[in-house]
C-alpha cells in the first residue's frame, strides 16, 4: 500500500558494523526499505538485532558503513553522501526522535524541553523574534498530550508516561514528516503505554505524519499500517 | 538560543559550575590584590625617588664647579624650569653625641633645596594638627607643643639654630641617623635616652633631644682640584631638625648642612689666592705674560651640583625628558660664558631623577615583572581549572549532548554551548573577584591590623617598607584588564571541553549511561 505512494523515505542496502576493538560486529547487513508519505510502519525485532541503529541511520544521526554502499533517499534527496551541516538541518526540520528513555534535558523546564527544537531551528535571533508563537505552540502541543498543567515541572517531577508525553511534544515541535520512535512505551506500564500510545497517534494523524516505530508491543504492532521483523541484520520476508 | 537557556540554568542548578566560578573569583581576586598592593608600593617608591633630587641634576662631583650662581640664573629665566638649587655632595664621618660615629653622606644645601625637592615634606618635627592614621592614642610627640616644633620646623628650613643667642650653621640629619629615634610601629618618632660607652667599662647615660641642643661632629676630607686629600676638617654642628624622606638610604645615612658652612669646610667657598710665578717675577717684565708677581686673584665658589625642578609634574616616567634636553642647552651656553672656567658641556654629568635611580627603577620593573609572572601563572591556574571542571561537566552532560545533535544542534552549536558557559563562569567568577579585590584592597589596612591583633601577623612592617599604610587603590584600567583576562582564560580553559563536547558521537552520547 505504501508502494501506491512517493515514498517519502527509501533505504536501500543499509550496513553497518560496529567495531569492537579488533572485531567487527556486524549489526545491519543489507536492510532495504520504503515508507510511504503518511505511513505508519513498525519495526519488530529481538533485543540487540539492530532496530535502534536502523533509526539511528534513518534519522540522519549516524552513517553507514561506506562500503557496500547504502542509499537512504528522503523526498528524492540522497543522504548518505549528504554535508554535515545538511544532515543537522535534515534532523532539525524533517525528523523527530522519540526514544524510550525519553531523553529530555533534566535542568529544563517541560515547557522548555519542547521548545528546545525551535530555538536550534531559528537560531538566536530567529527565536528572539518569533519565540512568542513558538511558546503557543509548545503550549498547544503540550496541551494535546494533556499536560498543560505542567509547563514549569522538571522532568524529574514527572512520571514516565508524562515525561514520554513531553518526548512526544519535543518531536513535533518542528512539524517534522518523519517521526521515528525507538520503544516509545518500552519503559511504561501497559496502561499508561496506551495513553502515550494514543497521544502519539492522534498527532500523526492531525499532519499526517509518517511514523517508524521500533517496538515490542504487540498493540502499537496491531495499530501499524505495515510491520516489519529485522533478524540477522536483515528484513524477515513474512 | 538554547546556549543562553542551558548556560543559565547549568549555572544555578549545578554544584561544578559554583566551584568553577570560586576557582576564577579566588584566581582574580589573588592576581588583582597583589598587583594593586605591589603596584601601589612601587609607584610610592619611584616617587620617592625624586623627593631628595629634584628632576634634574646637574654634576661635577669632588671638586665641583664655580659660578653656579650664574647657571642658576639663567636657568631661573627659562619656562621650563621652576627652581634651581645649588648642591654639594660629599661623604664624611659624623659623631654621635652617645661618641657613637658612623659614616654619612653629606649634602651642603641652602634654603632653595627646598624649593626644588620635596624636603620641606619630609621635614620630621613639625606642629602637626592630626595623628598619624595608626597613632589613635595619639602618642605622636609632635602633636604637644607646638611652640616647639614651630622652631624645630623653622630651624629646619633655614639650616640654623641659634643657642644662647648665637645662629649657627646647622645639620638636619635622616631621622634614622643618629639612633637617638626610636620608631613606635604607628610610624612616628620618639626621642630615646642611649648610652655612652666609657673606656672603664662604665655607661653614661646620654639623654638629649638632639634638635633642640644636640649637636654633632662632621669630619670631611676635603680635597684638591686631582682629587688629593688636603688635610682633614672637623666641625660641630648643631641639629636643627631631622628629616624622613621614606629612603632607608637617606633616612639612614644622610645629613644635610648649610652650604656655607660645608663649602667653607671643604675649601669650595671663594678664596683669595695670591698668584706668586716665579718666571715672570725674575724677569721683570711684568704684564707681558700675565699677571705681575703677588698678584691677588678670586677663586669664585664652588658646588658640585645644580638641581632643577621643572614646571609640572616630572613623576611620569619619561617626563622629565625634555627638561633635560632645556637643562643642556642652557648648560652650553654658561659654559660658553664661562669657557676654560667650567666644566664643558660634553663632560658635564647632567640626569633625569630617572636615570639616577636607575638601579632602584630597574628592582621595580623586575618586581613588576615578577607580578606579570605571578599573573600569567594564575591565568593558567585559571586555564586548567576551568579545564578540569568542564572536562567532568562534558563527561557528565554527555547524554545531554547527543540528545541536543538528536535535535538538529549542529556541532559549532555545542561548541558554543560550553564557550558561552564558560564566558559566563568567567564573567561570574571574574566580576566577583574584582568585587573581591576592591573589597580587600580598599579595607587592607584594617584587615592587616586585626590580623595583628588577631593572629598576631604582621606582614607589611613599616620599618622595613617605610610606608604607614599599605597602598589601597585599585586601579581601573588594572581592575579591567584583570577581569578581561580571567573572561579569556575561562574560555580558553573551556575550549578544549568544548572541542570535545562537538566531537562526541551523538549515536554513542545517547547511549551513554
Ligand atoms: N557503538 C557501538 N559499538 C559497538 N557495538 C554497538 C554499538 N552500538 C550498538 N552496538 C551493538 O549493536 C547491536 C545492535 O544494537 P541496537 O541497534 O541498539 O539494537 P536494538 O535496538 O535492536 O536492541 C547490539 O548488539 C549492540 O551491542
Ligand atoms: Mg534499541
Amino acid at each position: 500500500m505504501g508502494a501506491a505512494q512517493p515514498p517519502l523515505i527509501r533505504v536501500t542496502n543499509l550496513h553497518k558494523t560496529y567495531r569492537m576493538g579488533r572485531a567487527l560486529v556486524p549489526v545491519l547487513r543489507g536492510v532495504s526499505l520504503e515508507v510511504g508519505e503518511g505511513e505508519f510502519v513498525a519495526v519488530l525485532g529481538a533485543s540487540g538485532s539492530g532496530k535502534s541503529t536502523l533509526l539511528h541511520l534513518m534519522g540522519g544521526l549516524d552513517r553507514p558503513d561506506a562500503t557496500p554502499r547504502a542509499e537512504i533517499v528522503y523526498r528524492g534527496v540522497e543522504m548518505t553522501g549528504a554535508s554535515v551541516a545538511a544532515l543537522d538541518r535534515y534532523r532539525t526540520l524533517d525528523v523527530g526522535f522519540i526514544f524510550q528513555f525519553y531523553h529530555l534535558l533534566p535542568e529544563l523546564n517541560v515547557i522548555e524541553n519542547v521548545l528546545v527544537g525551535a530555538m536550534i531551528r531559528l537560531g538566536r535571533l530567529g527565536y528572539m523574534r518569533r519565540g512568542g508563537e513558538e511558546r503557543d505552540r509548545a503550549a498547544a502541543l503540550l496541551d494535546t498530550v494533556g499536560l498543560s498543567h505542567r509547563l514549569k515541572h522538571r522532568p524529574a517531577e514527572l512520571s514516565g508516561g508524562e515525561r514520554q508525553r513531553v518526548a512526544i511534544a519535543r518531536a513535533l515541535m518542528n512539524d517534522p514528516s518523519l517521526l521515528l520512535a525507538d520503544e516509545p512505551t518500552g519503559n511504561l506500564d501497559h496502561a499508561t503505554g496506551e495513553r502515550v500510545l494514543e497521544a502519539l497517534l492522534a498527532l500523526r494523524e492531525q499532519g499526517r505524519r509518517t511514523m517508524v516505530v521500533v517496538t515490542h508491543d504487540p498493540d502499537i504492532a496491531a495499530r501499524a499500517d505495515r510491520v516489519l521483523r529485522l533478524a540477522d541484520g536483515v528484513f524477515e520476508t513474512s | 538560543m538554547y546556549q543562553a537557556l542551558l548556560t543559565r540554568r547549568y549555572l544555578t542548578s549545578k554544584v561544578m559550575p559554583l566551584l568553577a566560578s570560586l576557582a576564577v573569583v579566588l584566581c582574580t581576586a589573588l592576581v588583582l590584590i597583589t598587583w594593586s598592593v605591589m603596584g601601589g608600593f612601587l609607584t610610592m617608591l619611584i616617587g620617592s625617588g625624586r623627593t631628595m633630587t629634584g628632576d634634574v641634576v646637574v654634576q661635577w662631583p669632588t671638586t665641583g664647579f664655580a659660578h653656579y650662581e650664574d647657571f642658576i640664573e639663567r636657568l631661573k629665566k627659562d619656562p621650563m624650569v621652576e627652581a634651581a638649587a645649588p648642591m654639594i655632595e660629599a661623604y664624611g664621618i659624623a659623631g654621635m653625641p652617645d661618641g657613637r660615629t658612623q659614616t654619612v653622606m653629606i649634602r651642603g644645601v641652602d634654603a632653595r633645596f627646598g624649593e626644588v625637592t620635596k624636603y620641606r615634606d619630609v621635614i620630621w618635627w613639625k606642629p602637626i594638627s592630626e595623628p598619624l592614621p595608626r597613632d589613635y592614642t595619639r602618642e605622636d610627640p609632635r602633636l604637644g607643643s607646638p611652640e616647639l616644633m614651630q622652631r624645630l620646623h623653622a630651624q629646619g628650613l633655614s639650616f640654623t639654630r641659634t643657642d644662647n643667642g648665637v645662629e649657627k650653621p646647622a645639620a638636619v640629619l635622616g631621622v634614622e641617623v643618629s639612633g637617638f629615634n626610636r620608631r613606635d610601629p604607628a610610624g612616628f618618632y620618639t626621642p630615646r635616652v642611649r648610652d655612652r660607652l666609657l673606656p672603664d667599662g662604665g655607661l653614661d647615660e646620654v639623654n638629649v633631644f638632639l634638635p633642640s641642643y644636640g649637636d654633632i661632629t662632621i669630619n670631611v676630607l676635603p680635597l684638591d682640584q686631582s682629587g688629593g686629600v688636603i688635610g682633614t676638617r672637623t666641625a660641630k654642628f648643631p641639629v636643627a631638625n631631622e628629616f624622613q624622606s621614606g629612603i632607608y638610604e637617606l633616612d639612614n645615612k644622610l645629613v644635610l648642612l648649610r652650604l656655607d658652612a660645608l663649602q667653607e669646610m671643604l675649601h669650595m667657598q671663594q678664596a683669595e689666592r695670591v698668584v706668586d710665578e716665579p718666571g715672570t717675577g725674575a724677569l721683570g717684565q711684568p704684564g707681558a705674560l700675565g699677571q705681575p708677581q703677588g698678584q691677588t686673584i678670586i677663586d669664585p665658589a664652588r658646588v658640585t651640583h645644580v638641581l632643577v625642578r621643572g614646571r609640572g609634574d616630572m613623576g611620569q616616567r619619561g617626563a622629565a625628558e625634555p627638561l633635560l634636553e632645556r637643562v643642556t642647552q642652557i648648560y652650553e651656553e654658561f659654559a660658553d660664558a664661562h669657557r676654560g672656567e667650567v666644566p664643558s658641556v660634553f663632560l658635564i654629568s647632567i640626569m633625569t631623577w630617572e636615570d639616577l635611580n636607575r638601579t632602584m627603577i630597574q628592582a621595580v620593573e623586575k618586581e613588576t615583572a615578577l607580578v606579570l609572572f605571578l599573573f600569567g601563572i594564575m591565568s593558567l591556574t585559571a586555564v586548567f581549572l576551568v579545564l578540569a571542571i568542564f572536562w567532568a561537566m562534558v563527561v557528565e552532560k554527555t547524554r545531554d549532548i547527543g540528545i541536543l545533535r538528536a535535535l538538529g544542534a549542529s556541532r559549532s552549536g555545542i561548541v558554543w554551548l560550553w564557550l558561552r558557559y564558560g564566558l559566563a563562569i568567567g564573567l561570574v567568577g571574574a566580576s566577583l573577584g574584582v568585587g573581591l579585590a576592591y573589597l580587600v584592597v580598599s579595607n587592607i589596612n584594617p584587615i592587616h591590623e586585626w590580623m595583628g591583633r588577631a593572629l598576631s601577623v604582621q606582614i607589611w612592617d613599616p620599618k622595613i617598607y617605610y610606608f604607614l599604610l599599605i597602598p589601597n587603590q585599585v586601579e581601573t584600567p588594572r581592575a579591567v584588564l584583570v577581569l578581561m583576562v580571567f573572561v579569556l582564560s575561562s574560555m580558553i580553559g573551556a575550549l578544549i571541553p568544548a572541542a570535545r563536547a562537538a566531537r562526541l558521537d551523538p549515536v554513542a552520547s545517547l547511549r551513554f549511561e
